[in-house]
């Protein structure tokens, strides 16, 4: 190894081992700094950047889900609205045919009884009429009996007697 | 002009500013990325947040003029560490020059054209690569005759301007950048005593200020060229 003190370029020397020791350096420094710096770091970018794509597509499939989602609730809505509408009105119709049905039976009920206390009155009015006919017929056969008993001969009274009795055969 | 500590190993020449300003930033780029890439989570902290700028804007220059998407995966990692190495270069002889007795030993990397000249061959070496193994042997030479085959030597003459321009534009807008820190700091600055020194302060200042402008946009031009170069090879006409 022999040092030797030169002049610089411009006095004539060219010193190309620069150039190699410039290479060697710097292919050192394109190992270590893509070992240790640009590696990690554009990995990590890239890593970012795959990220961001995913989460934006899981976000649009979010919205296009939420989107949907909101949809069948508002067919939803609009339905039970319409049911509850069907039954309310179902129930009014229910309820109407229900009193209407109450007021007619209430009716025929006041009807018939109506009928039966006419046909106890009228039997009720019979019967007193026909015990009173047969009160009458005893108390006027009693009257008569008294009033006839002081003229009436023995023979006459058997008449009458066996009359009455023939009366009460029939 | 400054000399630099040259010596010979191996029958090479080797230029010690160089080797010292290049590994230096090299270390200082890697202890960078890693202690912002220390912790690495899906939730970005705040130097995660700083990396991942970093890496965008990079990628960001590589999918702007590469369009084939094989070549762009290999890319973004060499746009990145390119970008960052010819950065911290061009800044170091900004705020760091080590003069020991006539020889300079730390000073910006980029401001030697063997420096660039090296990247800029690493560049073309890259797309040489990335052409053949699109098209194969064959196909890439066949490229150079598109469209029409009396252009195939423009191609060729094109393909050593590209590595000329590359490498010298970054070359003299840093090489000029130092100089004239260094005029204003050794010449201005002493020429009448403290009344220059100074006055000669805010002019460094602006000037610094400026030149780190300058690397910022060279570091941005020398990479946004290279994966145009690349680019061109790896997309038919």
């Amino acid at each position: 190894m022999t040092f030797q003190t030169l002049f610089a370029a411009s006095s004539g020397h060219i010193y190309i081992g620069n150039t190699i020791w410039y290479l060697i350096v710097f292919a050192i420094l394109l190992v270590l700094v893509k070992h240790y710096a640009w590696g990690p770091v554009s990995e990590m970018m890239e890593k970012r950047r795959q990220k961001v794509i995913s989460d934006l597509d899981s976000a649009a499939d979010n919205r296009k889900k939420a989107e949907v989602l909101a949809n069948e609730r508002e067919a939803a809505l609009k339905n039970s609205r319409q049911e509850a509408t069907q039954i309310l009105s179902d129930a009014k119709a229910n309820a109407q045919k229900t009193s209407s049905q109450i007021v007619a039976e209430a009716n025929d009920d006041a009807a018939s009884i109506h009928e039966k206390a006419k046909a106890d009155a009228a039997q009720a009015k019979a019967d007193a009429l026909d015990e009173a006919r047969a009160q009458v017929a005893d108390i006027s056969v009693t009257i008569a009996e008294k009033v006839i008993a002081k003229n009436l001969s023995a023979d006459d009274q058997k008449d009458l007697v066996d009359q009455f009795i023939k009366g009460l055969n029939k | 002009m400054e000399k630099s500590f040259v010596f010979k190993f191996l029958g090479l020449n080797f230029d010690l500013a160089g080797m010292i300003g290049s590994t230096l930033m090299a270390a200082v780029v890697l202890f960078v990325c890693i202690w912002l890439s220390r912790k690495v989570e899906l939730r970005p902290n705040k130097k995660q947040n700083v990396i991942e700028y970093l890496l965008d804007f990079t990628d960001g220059i590589v999918k702007d003029n590469v369009s084939d998407p094989d070549a762009r995966k290999h890319l973004s990692l060499y746009a990145f560490v390119l970008f960052l190495f010819i950065f911290c270069m061009n800044q170091l002889g900004l705020f760091l020059e080590v003069k020991v007795g006539d020889n300079m030993f730390v000073k910006s990397p980029t401001a030697d054209p063997v420096t660039t000249m090296s990247f800029a061959m690493m560049t073309l070496l890259l797309s040489f690569t990335f052409g053949m193994q699109k098209f194969g042997v064959g196909g890439y030479w066949r490229n150079y005759a598109e469209p029409v085959s009396f252009l195939f030597p423009i191609n060729m003459i094109e393909e050593i301007t590209n590595f000329l321009t590359l490498s010298l534009r970054l070359y003299g807008n840093i090489y000029a950048g130092e100089v004239l820190l260094t005029l204003i700091g050794n010449s201005l600055a002493p020429s009448f005593g403290i009344t220059t020194m100074v006055l000669a302060a805010p002019l460094a200042m602006v000037w610094q200020g400026f030149s780190v402008f300058i690397g910022s946009i060279q570091a941005y031009v020398f990479v946004t060229l290279s994966m145009v170069y690349v680019g061109k090879k790896v997309t038919k006409e």
